[in-house]
């Protein structure tokens, strides 16, 4: 049974001469991992920044289990998410900064140390994250989105960093969580990577929808990234 | 929100520049105690003649008056924890695990207050330790009352719990932290001074008047050049500044606190 939970409703976000979202519908659906795809400065991390209420939209929604994500209840044991910005304090260790996002919602100090096993970083979890490098960092965001067990994924380029060792793992990763029926929307550029992850496809150019689908769907028997070139080149010709 | 204000306070007890903050307010205080000592004391020094040493009640007065001193360090602790959010790019974690911005703010105000409590108290006892170790070096000396010992600790206190929560309003709405804290610094030590300068009647309920008034301890008589009259008692001090918070938090949830985050 898979139901919709994330859906973007008319919407545009505009920065003073640039309308970086432009009227984006989409919905993603449970259980299955949805590739939001599309080139540089498309407006991906801008709609995703919308849906987590970091950003305010200049018009239409996005929503994510039924409502507005400041609206949740103890977000992060719903929605754990991954931007490609910093989140966390680069003078104190992986630890210590879990340990603030854990105590400001009650989370037991012991689903720490899984965390950091899980995203294979426990042999750092007492540096200091300024000397991370990006795929330390990109581990330890994955760490923090899990740490509230969320049942939704929002992902921002999470693979940006990893080694090819890493983005394997990433994968699997990502296909265990949705085979135990959680939701992952999760941008990206490495097509190739992503025709083998994902089972959905969101493809955004110039802030506007241009496909949606199954990947069956969306490739029609070419790779994702001939379709994806098509789609993007062709919209923008 | 208890949750919250413990995620507040593991923050403050994490940072390393929060505990030589702490240290810094200590020994800032403390110059203010030691310093006047020697200088009352010295037999050629410019003290002699214009003020009293510390053989008599006046001069003891000035000097453990300055034991609440630090204030201006619990200003910039809260400053510092606000602005520390936009600095880093921790506000994106803060505002994902608690989306309603006002709330995290409540609790920066919060556990700003605490920690402008705990510079202020260090500070005093510092200043005072310092400040009794440097007398023994100058007998006899006058008395140190107990009631003056607590009405300074009382200014010390409430200053910091004050300054605490002025310094969250302000980084709240100005953000930029070298902008606030330069902003605050210069205002309370020069800015200010030059704004009364010109319009005497309204010093008292300016900031740093506020806090003149705030932390300036009442002996009845003194002799130095300024009158106390001039400023607030420490109750409208208090307000005043908490007004100043006020203004400053609400204006902050209704422009800065609102806007997209990167
Ligand atoms: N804070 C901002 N101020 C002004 N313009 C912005 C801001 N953030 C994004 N933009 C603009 O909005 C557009 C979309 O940017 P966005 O970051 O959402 O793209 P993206 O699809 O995530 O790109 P990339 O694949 O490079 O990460 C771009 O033109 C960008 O310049
Ligand atoms: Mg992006």
């Amino acid at each position: 049974m898979s139901s919709v939970k994330i859906e973007f409703k008319n919407l545009s976000k505009r920065y003073k001469d640039v309308l970086a979202v432009s009227n984006f519908s989409a919905q993603v659906q449970s259980g299955r991992v949805t590739g939001f795809l599309g080139p540089n400065g498309a407006g991906k991390s801008t709609a995703l920044r919308c849906l987590l209420g970091l950003v305010n939209p200049t018009g239409g929604s996005a929503a994510v289990n039924g409502g507005s994500y400041s609206q949740l209840q103890d977000p992060i044991h719903k929605v754990g998410a991954v931007l490609d910005s910093r989140g966390f304090h680069p003078g104190l260790t992986a630890k210590q900064n879990l340990k603030i996002m854990a105590s400001a919602s009650d989370i037991n100090f012991s689903r720490i140390d899984e965390v950091l096993e899980l995203v294979d970083l426990a042999s750092a979890a007492n540096k200091r994250t300024k000397g991370f490098s990006l795929g330390m960092k990109q581990r330890l965001s994955l760490a923090i989105a899990m740490l509230g067990d969320p049942e939704i994924l929002i992902l921002d380029e999470p693979a940006n960093g990893l080694d090819p060792l890493g983005i394997v793992w990433l994968r699997e990763f990502l296909q265990k969580l949705a085979g135990e029926g959680r939701t992952i929307l999760v941008s990206s550029h490495q097509l190739a990577e992503m025709q083998n992850t994902v089972n959905d496809v969101l493809i955004i150019n110039k802030g506007v929808l241009v496909a949606q689908g199954t990947i069956k769907e969306i490739c029609k028997g070419r790779s994702l990234e001939e379709a994806f070139l098509e789609l993007t080149l062709r919209k923008s010709a | 929100m208890s949750a919250l204000l413990k995620s507040e306070l593991r923050k403050l007890i994490y940072l390393r520049a929060n505990w030589l903050l702490l240290l810094w307010s200590g020994l800032f205080a403390a110059l203010g105690t030691v310093a006047p000592i020697l200088v009352l004391n010295s037999d050629n020094g410019p003290g002699r003649g214009v003020f009293s040493g510390t053989e008599t009640q006046e001069g003891i007065n000035a000097v453990f008056a300055n034991a609440a001193g630090g204030y201006l360090f619990a200003l910039i602790l809260g400053i510092l924890i606000m602005t520390n959010e936009y600095r880093h790019g921790t506000a994106v974690g803060t505002f994902l695990v608690t989306p309603k911005r006002s709330t995290v703010l409540v609790a920066k105000l919060i556990a700003a207050s605490l920690a402008g409590l705990v510079i202020q108290l260090f500070s005093f006892l510092f200043a005072i330790t310092s400040g009794f170790i440097a007398l023994t070096f100058f007998e006899p000396h006058a008395p140190v009352p107990a009631e003056l010992l607590f009405k300074v600790l009382r200014a010390s206190a409430i200053s910091g719990l004050v300054l605490g929560i002025v310094g969250v309003g302000l980084g709240a709405l100005v953000k930029n932290q070298i902008a606030a804290v330069t902003g605050a610094v210069i205002w309370t030590l020069i800015v200010e001074g030059l704004v009364v300068a010109f319009v005497e009647s309204i010093g008292k309920y300016l900031p740093a008047g506020a806090i003149t008034g705030l932390v300036d301890v009442d002996f009845g008589e003194n002799d130095f050049n300024f009158s106390i009259e001039n400023y607030l008692t420490p109750g409208p001090a208090t307000l005043v500044l908490l007004g100043y918070a006020a203004l400053f938090s609400l204006i902050a949830m209704r422009t800065t606190l609102r806007r997209d985050l990167d």
